[in-house]
C-alpha cells in the first residue's frame, strides 16, 4: 500500500510497507496506480495527509458462514411444505445399508405414502438405478470433491424429480458422518442409520451426525449371531450425544423392524399435518 | 471436504462487503461444536481466496464453545 496516499496501487507497494506507519521522506512524483486513477504528483509535505484510518478499516460483517444455505433450506422447506411433501435427510457412513433400506421402504410402501428419492453420490448414477428398479422416481446428483448435499443441489433436485403431493421425499445424502450433518437441506427430519457392522461407538466418535437426529436406525440386525456387536451399548452411546432420538432395529434385507419403522414415519408425517 | 464450502461463505461474506479495496484480515468465530477443522479451514481460505479481494488476507479464527460459524469482521486496505 502507497503510505502517502493510501492506495493499493502495486507499483510501489514494497517500498511502501517497509515505511508503513510512518513519514515517507521520499515518494515518486509520477506513478499509475492501479486502482483506475493517475496522478502526476502527491501533495506536498506539509499538505494534509490522509488519515490513517483511510488507509486500513474494520468492517464489522456478523454473518453466518453458512447463510446463504440455511437461507436456500428454508426456501426448499416452504416449497416441500406447500406441496405437501414430507423430506427425510438420510445420513450413513458409506455401506450403513441406506440405499438397501430405501428399496424394501419402497417395496412396502413404508409410512404409508409414495416414496421418490434424491441420491448423493461423489460418482455414478447407480443407487439411482437400484431405486427406480425398485419401483420408485429418484434424481441421481453427484457431488464430484464434495462430501455432502448442500440445500442449492436438493432444490435443483426436487425440481427435476417433481414429486406430487402427499410423497415422502428420501434425500440419501453421500455417505459420510462428518460434514452432512452441517449443511441443513430443508428437510423435516435427520435419520442416522448405523449398522451392527460398524463399531458400537459410532455416536460417539461421530456426535455431530447423531446429535442432529431425530431418529437413528440400526440395520443390518440380521448379522446380530454373526458378529460381536452390543446392542444395548450402542443404544447408551446414541442416548450419551443425543437424548431425545428415537432407535430402531432394523434390517433392511430381511425386512425386520419395519412395522416399528412404519409407525414412526406415520406418526411424525401425522405430526406435521399430513395424513397417516 | 467440507471446509471448502465454509471457505466459500466465509469468501461470499467478505468479498461483498469489500468494494474493490484489498481485504488484509478476516476474523472467524468457530465454535467447538462444528465438525470445522481450523488448519484445513486456514489452508482452504488460502486456496480459494486467490483472485479474490482477499488474497493474501490472514485469516484469524476465534474458538467459541457452540455451533458457532460466523465471520466477525474484516480489515481492509
Amino acid at each position: 500500500m502507497c503510505a502517502t496516499c493510501g492506495c493499493s496501487g502495486e507499483d510501489h507497494a514494497a517500498s511502501a510497507s517497509s515505511t508503513e506507519g510512518r513519514e515517507r521522506t521520499t515518494h515518486p512524483t509520477t506513478h499509475r496506480h492501479e486502482r483506475g486513477h493517475d496522478h502526476t504528483e502527491h501533495p506536498r509535505p506539509g499538505a494534509p495527509r490522509v488519515p490513517f484510518d483511510r488507509q486500513r478499516s474494520t468492517i464489522a460483517i456478523e454473518r453466518d458462514v453458512l447463510a446463504h444455505n440455511d437461507e436456500l433450506a428454508r426456501e426448499n422447506r416452504r416449497w416441500f411444505v406447500g406441496r405437501k411433501i414430507f423430506a427425510l435427510n438420510l445420513l450413513s457412513s458409506p455401506g450403513a445399508g441406506k440405499t438397501t433400506l430405501l428399496e424394501r421402504m419402497i417395496r412396502e410402501r413404508t409410512g404409508g405414502h409414495a416414496i421418490a428419492v434424491i441420491e448423493g453420490d461423489q460418482a455414478t448414477d447407480r443407487d439411482a438405478q437400484r431405486i427406480r428398479g425398485a419401483g420408485a422416481k429418484a434424481v441421481q446428483v453427484n457431488t464430484g470433491a464434495g462430501c455432502h448435499l448442500d440445500a442449492a443441489m436438493v432444490a435443483r433436485a426436487a425440481k427435476a424429480l417433481d414429486p406430487p403431493a402427499d410423497t415422502l421425499l428420501a434425500i440419501e445424502n453421500v455417505g459420510n458422518l462428518v460434514c452432512p450433518a452441517l449443511f441443513d437441506l430443508g428437510e423435516h427430519a435427520k435419520l442416522v442409520v448405523a449398522s451392527v457392522a460398524e463399531g458400537e461407538d459410532k455416536p460417539l466418535k461421530y456426535p455431530h451426525a447423531f446429535r442432529a437426529a431425530e431418529a437413528v436406525l440400526l440395520n443390518k440386525t440380521d448379522l446380530l449371531p454373526h458378529v460381536r456387536y452390543d446392542v444395548d451399548r450402542f443404544v447408551a452411546h446414541v442416548r450419551e450425544v443425543n437424548p431425545h432420538a428415537d432407535v430402531l432395529l432394523v434390517s433392511a434385507t430381511l425386512g425386520d423392524g419395519f412395522v416399528a419403522l412404519d409407525r414412526w414415519l406415520r406418526a411424525r408425517i401425522v405430526r406435521l399435518g399430513g395424513s397417516a | 471436504m467440507h471446509e471448502m464450502s465454509i471457505v466459500a461463505g466465509i469468501l461470499d461474506a467478505v468479498t461483498q462487503r469489500s468494494g474493490g479495496r484489498r481485504i488484509v484480515r478476516v476474523v472467524v468465530e468457530i465454535g467447538r461444536m462444528t465438525a470445522v477443522l481450523p488448519d484445513a479451514l486456514r489452508f482452504g481460505f488460502e486456496v480459494a481466496s486467490q483472485g479474490t479481494d482477499a488474497e493474501g488476507a490472514t485469516l484469524d479464527i476465534v474458538t467459541l464453545l457452540g455451533n458457532e460459524l460466523r465471520v466477525r469482521e474484516m480489515e481492509v486496505v
